[in-house]
């Protein structure tokens, strides 16, 4: 190593970007070294993705400036990012089934004449990327026959031979089996070794502590570090890091909670879930606490009869019906994690939107009441202080908390004594979160059970009684919150780390 | 609590016209805008009596409307109203005609009218039955389904009368019930059962459950769902009740012609689908309302009826209807794109 | 290098000749439905008719005539298929075909030559579809809903084309159709067979080439099968889907100067229910409802045996069984569309 510092290949400097009433991402300036594996981590909503948006040129930022190779990087589009060398490969994978390999491999780069596509070296350059990356695929096979890790490789060989100098990998591994993982390693290793930058951003601590060269760690939205993975002592130091300050609410036990069992269910198994099994107390709120991935929301779907599953299912000693009708008819309600797509009636009023989950309170005879929508409509605005001036108001027209606050009025209308909330604070301003948890304990303290499904520690550790920590879908352990719950060990656990081990 | 808690009282007061409602009031207002127009440019357009013929002459369509509006707002498509109206008609007739007629097409089953209006109700239900199977069991597009069924009821009803129609040997009761009037008047019962099911698919759609479940599962399927709403179940009931609708109109347009005609209802699919996005049905679901479908049919029929005054071609109808869906769509999506700027 | 090439887990473990049966069986089981199509309908036809006289379903004439009837929705099937492929559909080809057929004639009896009155014909045609493309990608009206406007539109235009108190464009009233006019859709040329079946034939072998390699062709599956890879990959789907509706009408075109030719006049609702075949056709050659797949040349031979199965049933059973058949087999179609995929799916 030289005095020299290496080329930076991207620089942010003063990086911001505000979202109504909150700061996502701000002012963070770091750079990234020419062919380097950087790893991106921080805790859910510490502005990793939102970052990572701005990067691709999916969202514009507020205020700050990006650099590559010196010079300004000012993308509108994740074409225009690609087009500066920046590819990008997302959760979901951008692949096109029906087409061969090579033909994924060459889309949007093809030479062509009066439409007709001509042989060129490009042809033989990208099967060559391919093969150095991963020789067992035939550039001929059509992508649907592949699986999930083989798509990706073919992401990764189409953005290196599309001259990308800088490929970000958002959690990669999140559907890879543990073989398919070492492949991804060894493809990463090659790309650097072919002078391709690698921002790899990923929850699994131990993927960055063999992979990496650099780490950037984010918190709350602001920068906290960017050093060499050399200088980091292992998963505590990087643990720390990420967590590193009070926790935004602390968790006070709650007097309600009762020994009476609720909810028990034996050996949930699916493709993801391997033999999870747990039980809910009357009066307790539970937590479900584990990365994207780790099968929080298969449980809550399985909970609620959305989905088919194996294993047995008691709720208050009777089976659950496999339908979310039947669920809701025996007293389970969900809150999706997905609002908008999966919880509201984005088009229609707030009125409209609440009685729809107990209709038998609603209607006399098949015939709707209106004064009784109307009165609870305005009870529930009233009671979740949802901020509208109208009842009529379309829900998509609210905010993110106020829509979410839509969707619990819709559960809590229902009446269920069992509520499962997915990701409930997802988007959602800080003072809405609050109010959100108020209800959520409110709820809990008058007799009812509550299973919160959740990515964000602060969450989990803020509410609920006792938290059960998932890493690959299993339930691989099960602690009781008070003032002082071991959070390194939380957080090895669900990063993948040995259980009961902390360092 | 931040912000000023608002009390019950402000959030009633503040309660703005739905956007339904003033997408209908629009088209009612534009049904009224052209009629007084077509009174300026038509002679004798502008009488009472005409006013009514509008309505009257159109109830065929506008009863079909009702099924199909109430799909559409459901998310989904039913083209095969128009098949079921003939073959409703035409296994009316077979099955009331007696039997031994000197041909095959003058000798039906010879059972009791109200049997053979029964069974001719079945039949319909049987198309609409195989609609729901195949839209809600295997996921099929709706448009495509129908699309199918609609040849399957017509290839039926063609089979049943050869390509043709028949028309003889009825008893007399056959023609009792499309040409009865009601009231001493000139209505006739059609139109009279047109208006019943307006006003009770009105109540349905405003007042019951039923109605409201069209719509949260047109807005959002997913979340109906996972909000409990069977809709398998309610989506088989609207293929099944359009198809209803659609068989007893057939069954009172044969007995107003004493006839079961393999070609009755062509177009009709089409007709009802236009009155209803003239409407302001929407067809990504969640949107529209009867009311607007009735002034929607208002609309098409005082322009054709407006072109035929204005003695232009029969075939300008066509033109007309394709101008007529188009500007209504633009207007609409402008209008609601700009109320909600 | 050689750390990559030593592991084989990317080796799909499932059974390779499995897959490759099934992939065979899929390809071309739209083969084995034609020869089964004919063979039904000849050996059908052995009891009513004498083996080696006119009646048998397979002899050269009635296999002449077939493919000169079809030759309309052979020249359809292809770019049809290219449009659902990409995800999208067009309702209206039936009234642009005899929008098309109705221009035709009438620049005939007026006395424009057959290559004009062809070009100008073809022209047409690609402005009508240019306008279903206008519709649904500029005014974003859901393509569903766009060409049902144009449906009524064109048919409308098509109408109004011909004078009051006729049928269609015809000779008489002192206009007479020109003696080339009905060349190009019935007299044989090559093997018997009229000019239009081998333009159709050319068309779809074009369509081939455009499906397998050309940018429209890769841009239309990648469009219907994953828009979102497709608009990163930095492809302009707009420009996709126009180029698409505009193929389908000029193929429309072709449709409707065939029809026109065969019959010997202008029929302003000789388009009518194409679509429908149109669908049936491609649902028969397995094109996805969903987009992304579908092969022109399979279109093309299901095309053959809706054609088939149509003249075939004729000689079996009377003319009025027709609607219900074919909106049997789309039904037939429909389903085994579904039950292919879902399988797929459970994969």
């Amino acid at each position: 190593m030289t005095n020299q510092p290496p080329a930076a290949v991207l620089a942010v400097e003063g990086l911001t970007k505000d979202y109504p009433g909150v700061r996502a991402v701000d002012n963070v300036s770091f750079s990234i070294d020419s062919s380097t594996v950087h790893c991106l981590v921080g805790e859910n909503g510490a502005g990793k993705s939102t970052l990572v948006k701005m990067l691709t040129g999916a969202l514009r930022p507020t205020s700050g400036s990006m650099m590559v190779n010196g010079s300004v990087y000012q993308p509108n589009t994740p074409h225009d990012a690609r087009e500066c060398g920046i590819a990008t490969l997302f959760q979901e994978l951008h692949v096109v089934d029906e087409l061969t390999v090579l033909d994924n491999l060459t889309l949007g780069m093809e030479r062509s004449r009066f439409g007709f596509l001509i042989k060129s070296d490009l042809d033989d350059k990208v099967v060559q990327t391919l093969a150095a990356i991963e020789p067992s695929i035939d550039p001929s096979a059509r992508v649907s026959s592949l699986s999930v890790a083989q798509k990706q490789i073919i992401e990764i060989a189409r953005a290196a031979s599309s001259g990308a100098n800088v490929i970000i990998m958002d959690e990669p591994t999140a559907a890879l089996s543990e073989r398919e993982v070492e492949r991804l390693f060894g493809v990463i290793h090659q790309l650097r070794e072919a002078a391709v930058t690698v921002i790899y951003i990923s929850h699994k601590l131990d993927e960055i502590l063999k992979l990496g060269d650099a780490v950037t760690v984010l918190r709350d939205g602001k920068h906290i570090a960017t050093k060499p993975l050399s200088d980091v002592a292992g998963r505590s130091e990087l643990i720390e890091m990420m967590i590193g300050r009070n926790l935004f609410q602390d968790y006070t036990p709650r007097s309600t909670v009762t020994d009476d069992v609720v909810l028990d269910a034996q050996g949930l198994t699916n493709k993801l879930l391997k033999d999870v099994s747990f039980h809910i107390n009357r009066g307790e709120i539970v937590g479900f606490y584990g990365l994207v991935g780790a099968g929080k929301t298969e449980i809550a779907r399985a909970l609620f009869g959305a989905d088919k599953i194996a294993g047995s299912i008691l709720f208050k000693g009777r089976m659950v019906g496999n339908s979310p009708k039947q669920a809701i008819a025996n007293g389970i309600a969900l809150v999706p994690e997905e609002r908008r797509t999966q919880g509201l009636f984005t088009n229609l009023s707030i009125r409209e939107n609440i009685p729809v989950m107990n209709l038998r309170r609603m209607s006399d005879c098949g015939v709707f009441r209106a004064s009784e929508e109307q009165t609870a409509a305005i009870e529930y605005v009233d009671k979740l202080s949802i901020a509208t001036d109208s009842i009529d108001k379309h829900t998509e027209k609210l905010s993110g908390g106020n829509q979410q606050k839509v969707v619990l009025a819709k559960c809590l209308f229902s009446k269920a004594n069992l509520l499962l909330l997915d990701e409930p604070t997802r988007g959602v301003d800080v003072g809405a979160k609050t109010e959100i948890y108020d209800i959520i304990k409110t709820l809990a303290d008058e007799g009812n059970s509550v299973a919160v499904f959740s990515s964000e520690l602060d969450e989990v550790l803020g509410i609920c009684d006792r938290i059960f920590l998932l890493f690959a879908g299993s339930l691989k352990s099960e602690v009781t919150n008070n003032s002082d719950v071991d959070i390194a060990h939380i957080l090895n656990v669900v990063t993948g780390g040995g259980e009961g081990t902390s360092q | 609590m931040r912000g000023s808690k608002k009390t019950g009282g402000a959030l009633i007061q503040n309660r703005r016209m739905s956007d339904e409602v003033y997408i209908t009031l629009l088209v009612a207002s534009v049904a009224v805008g052209l009629f007084l127009i077509a009174s300026l440019l038509v002679p004798n357009f502008f009488q009472w009596l005409n006013l009514l013929n509008l309505v009257t002459n159109n109830w065929a369509v506008i009863s079909l409307g009702v099924g199909v509006t109430f799909l559409l707002v459901s998310g989904n498509f039913d083209l095969s109203v128009g098949g079921v109206v003939a073959l409703s008609g035409v296994l009316s007739v077979w099955f009331a005609q007696s039997t031994g007629g000197a041909n095959a097409l003058s000798s039906g089953l010879g059972l009791p009218y109200w049997l053979a209006v029964l069974s001719a109700i079945t039949g319909a239900l049987a198309i609409g039955g195989l609609n729901a199977l195949f839209v809600v069991r295997f996921r099929i597009p709706s448009i495509i389904v129908t699309l199918g069924t609609m040849m399957v009821a017509r290839g039926i009803a063609q089979v049943i009368t050869q390509g043709s129609q028949r028309n003889t040997n009825l008893p007399v009761e056959f023609g009792v019930l499309g040409n009865l009037t009601a009231f001493g008047t000139s209505v006739k019962l059609p139109v009279v059962l047109m208006g019943v099911l307006l006003v009770v698919a009105i109540f349905i759609e405003r007042k019951m459950v039923f109605g409201r479940l069209t719509y949260w599962i047109g807005a959002n399927p997913v979340a109906a769902t996972l909000s409990g709403i069977d809709k398998a179940r309610h989506v088989t009931f609207l293929y099944l009740f359009s198809s209803v609708i659609a068989g007893i109109v057939g069954i009172l347009l044969s007995s107003e012609f004493k006839s079961g005609y393999s070609n009755r209802g062509t177009l009709m699919e089409f007709d009802a689908l236009v009155i209803a996005l003239l409407g302001g049905v929407a067809i990504a679901g969640g949107f529209g309302s009867v009311v607007g479908m009735f002034f929607g049919a208002l609309i098409l029929a005082v322009v054709t009826s407006a072109a035929t005054g204005m003695t232009l071609s029969p075939d300008w109808q066509y033109i007309l209807k394709a101008v007529a869906v188009f500007l209504a769509i633009l207007a609409q999506t402008w209008a609601l794109a700009r109320r909600n700027r | 290098m050689n750390l990559m090439s030593q592991h084989s887990s990317f080796v799909d473990p499932s059974n390779p000749r499995g897959n490759k049966v099934s992939a065979f069986l899929r390809t071309y089981y739209i083969y084995f439905v034609l020869v089964l199509v004919v063979t039904v309908l000849s050996v059908a036809n052995l009891d009513r008719f004498d083996l080696f006289e006119r009646g048998n379903f397979l002899n050269q004439r009635n296999i002449i005539h077939i493919l000169r009837i079809s030759a309309p929705l052979l020249t359809l099937a292809g770019a049809f298929t290219l449009l659902m492929v990409s995800g999208y559909i067009d309702l209206s080809v039936g009234s642009t075909m005899s929008l098309s057929a109705v221009v035709y004639a009438l620049l005939a009896i007026n006395g424009v030559p057959f290559f004009a009155a062809f070009a100008i014909t073809l022209v047409v045609g690609f402005g009508l579809g240019a306008f279903n493309g206008f519709l649904v990608v500029r005014l974003k009206i859901t393509p569903v809903i766009a060409t049902l406007i144009t449906l009524s539109l064109y048919k409308g235009i098509a109408l109004l084309l011909v004078q009051d108190g006729v049928s269609a464009i015809k000779s008489g009233g002192g206009l007479k159709m020109p003696e080339w006019f009905n060349f190009y859709g019935r007299e044989g040329v090559l093997l018997g067979l009229s000019s239009a079946f081998w333009v159709a034939v050319v068309v779809t072998l074009a369509l081939v080439i455009v499906q397998n390699r050309s940018l429209l062709g890769k841009y239309a599956a990648a469009t219907g099968g994953n828009p979102m890879a497709a608009k990163l990959s930095g492809i302009n789907t707009k420009k996709t889907i126009f180029s698409l509706y505009a193929v389908v009408g000029v193929a429309a075109a072709l449709a409707g100067i065939a029809r026109s030719s065969f019959m010997s006049l202008g029929d302003p609702l000789s388009g009518d229910g194409m679509e429908l075949s149109a669908i049936l056709v491609v649902l028969l050659g397995g094109t996805a409802f969903s987009g992304g797949e579908g092969r022109v040349l399979r279109s093309f031979i299901g095309a053959l045996i809706i054609m088939a199965l149509t003249v075939g049933m004729l000689t079996l059973v009377p003319a009025y069984y027709q609607t219900l058949v074919i909106g049997t087999t789309l039904l037939a179609a429909a389903a085994s569309n579904h039950l292919v995929s879902r399988k797929e799916s459970a994969q």
